[in-house]
């Protein structure tokens, strides 16, 4: 599965990077939600830094990051 | 002092137009042209000949003839229309969130098109917005005298059992979501400082309710703010008010020699419907042409509605027997309005800007004598 590769790297990155520094937490209490939604079910997925990039609901392992709040100014011409 | 007669005058602005030609288009009354004849501007002579006539006037489409001016003063007014009369468009977009397809650039793009309408005392008593430059910091800073806010903000969900319909196979999206399409009545108007006394009998919205903006699917969601500026068409064809405004020439046609029978049938084919009435030939005249009584004979109808399409002299039978032309200082104008302003306010407003214009020139030329 080519999808769950790449999320798997990513996953195996983030384990070698937390062992190294602190085996003992591999989320952050203070960091913040991030939203994303599910590729496959659409499902709306909250993830602080560190948690294993997974829907909650259905498991897979594909995220889509949702665009930001910030504002972006146009010239309507 | 010699005076030309009236049909002297009348032939000379008349445009003539032939098969593959068109001559005796430049007006010829002004000073030095005719010997012995005196062409200088003069006003009471224009206050005689000056005729407006109204063909047909509704609030956003009029058509009215101006008869007897030059075309130089006509095509003035007509440019005034379209690039120099102000209205209110959007200028600026601010995009919070647009999770629909479009582009933000092509949605910003067009909610400027959209036309709008206000109060015409409110647009009156508007600025125009300067855009801030680097010399001078501070400025260009947007205020309630200049710059009116609107918002969007939609979000468009499922309805509550939508998504079992989908599944049996619903496909109309009425019945399936919320919010799945964008309406330029969707603009919501937030008055600001002054705004909501200026603006008390004419809130600023949209002229068309119904414009289709964009489509939405479930999950998608638009938040964004607008700033409604004035402007004039000559910055962007979106602040003008006019769909079109443009004039032409009256048509003539002039029937040499009597056509008559089968030949009047096939030259009242030769324009269009309305233009060439066929009338029966009466005793008395039936004599005089060398024809039978009651056979019927071409009369020009109405050549206002003419196309000048020049059919008629591709046929040999009527090539010496009419006479196609235009009359130089008639000019039929046609204005459709956007809206903000009804199409009859237009052409005054014209008149208006035309007048500031002059006076303008003339106080610069006081300025430079003095």
């Amino acid at each position: 599965m080519s999808t769950y590769t790449t999320a798997g790297a990513q996953q195996q990155q983030q384990q070698q990077s937390s062992m190294a520094h602190d085996a003992s937490s591999s989320t952050d209490e203070r960091a913040r939600f991030v939203e994303y939604s599910c590729g496959d079910c659409d499902a709306p997925v909250s993830l602080k830094r560190g948690e294993p990039i997974r829907c909650r609901s259905c498991g897979h392992r594909v995220l889509y990051k949702k665009r930001t709040h910030r504002m972006v100014q146009f010239e309507a011409r | 002092m010699r005076v030309p007669s009236q049909a002297e005058l009348q032939e000379r602005k008349r445009v003539q137009i032939g098969i593959e030609t068109t001559s005796n288009a430049q007006s010829t009354d002004f000073p030095g042209h005719w010997p012995g004849e005196n062409h200088e501007w003069n006003l009471d002579y224009i206050k005689e000949n000056l005729n407006v006539k109204f063909h047909t006037s509704t609030p956003f489409d009029s058509e009215f003839s101006l008869i007897g001016i030059d075309t130089s003063v006509a095509n003035a007014f007509r440019r005034i229309l379209l690039a120099e009369i102000p209205t209110l468009a959007i200028e600026t977009v601010f995009i919070y969130q647009n999770t629909s397809v479009m582009q933000d650039e092509v949605l910003a793009h067009r909610l400027g098109l959209i036309p709008l309408q206000a109060s015409r005392r409110g647009l009156n008593w508007m600025k125009w917005y300067q855009k801030p430059t680097e010399e001078d910091e501070g400025s260009g800073a947007p205020s309630d005298y200049n710059c009116a806010i609107l918002r969007l903000n939609v979000k468009c969900e499922w309805q509550e059992g939508g998504l079992q319909r989908a599944a049996r196979g619903e496909t109309d999206p009425d019945k399936l979501y919320v919010n799945h399409s964008i309406y330029a009545r969707d603009l919501q108007w937030q008055a600001i400082g002054k705004q909501a006394e200026m603006f008390a009998d004419g809130p600023i919205q949209a002229v068309n309710p119904d414009i289709l903006i964009m489509k939405l699917r479930p999950g998608q969601e638009i938040e964004l703010l607008m700033h409604a500026m004035k402007g004039i068409g000559q910055d962007h064809a979106k602040f003008s008010p006019v769909a079109t405004a443009s004039y032409r020439l009256l048509p003539t046609i002039d029937i040499m020699k009597p056509i008559i029978g089968a030949d009047a049938k096939k030259f009242a084919r030769c324009f269009p419907k309305g233009v060439i009435r066929l009338d029966s030939v009466t005793s008395e005249e039936a004599s005089e042409l060398d024809c039978k009584e009651n056979e019927v004979k071409a009369v020009v109808a109405n050549p206002m509605r003419d196309t000048v399409s020049r059919e008629c002299l591709r046929h040999a039978e009527f090539k010496d027997k009419v006479k196609l032309g235009r009359v130089r200082d008639h000019f039929i104008f046609r204005i459709e309005s956007t809206g903000q302003w009804e199409s009859e306010d237009l052409f005054l407003e014209s008149v208006k800007l035309l007048k500031v214009k002059c006076q303008r020139m003339r106080r610069g030329l006081d300025a430079m004598m003095n």
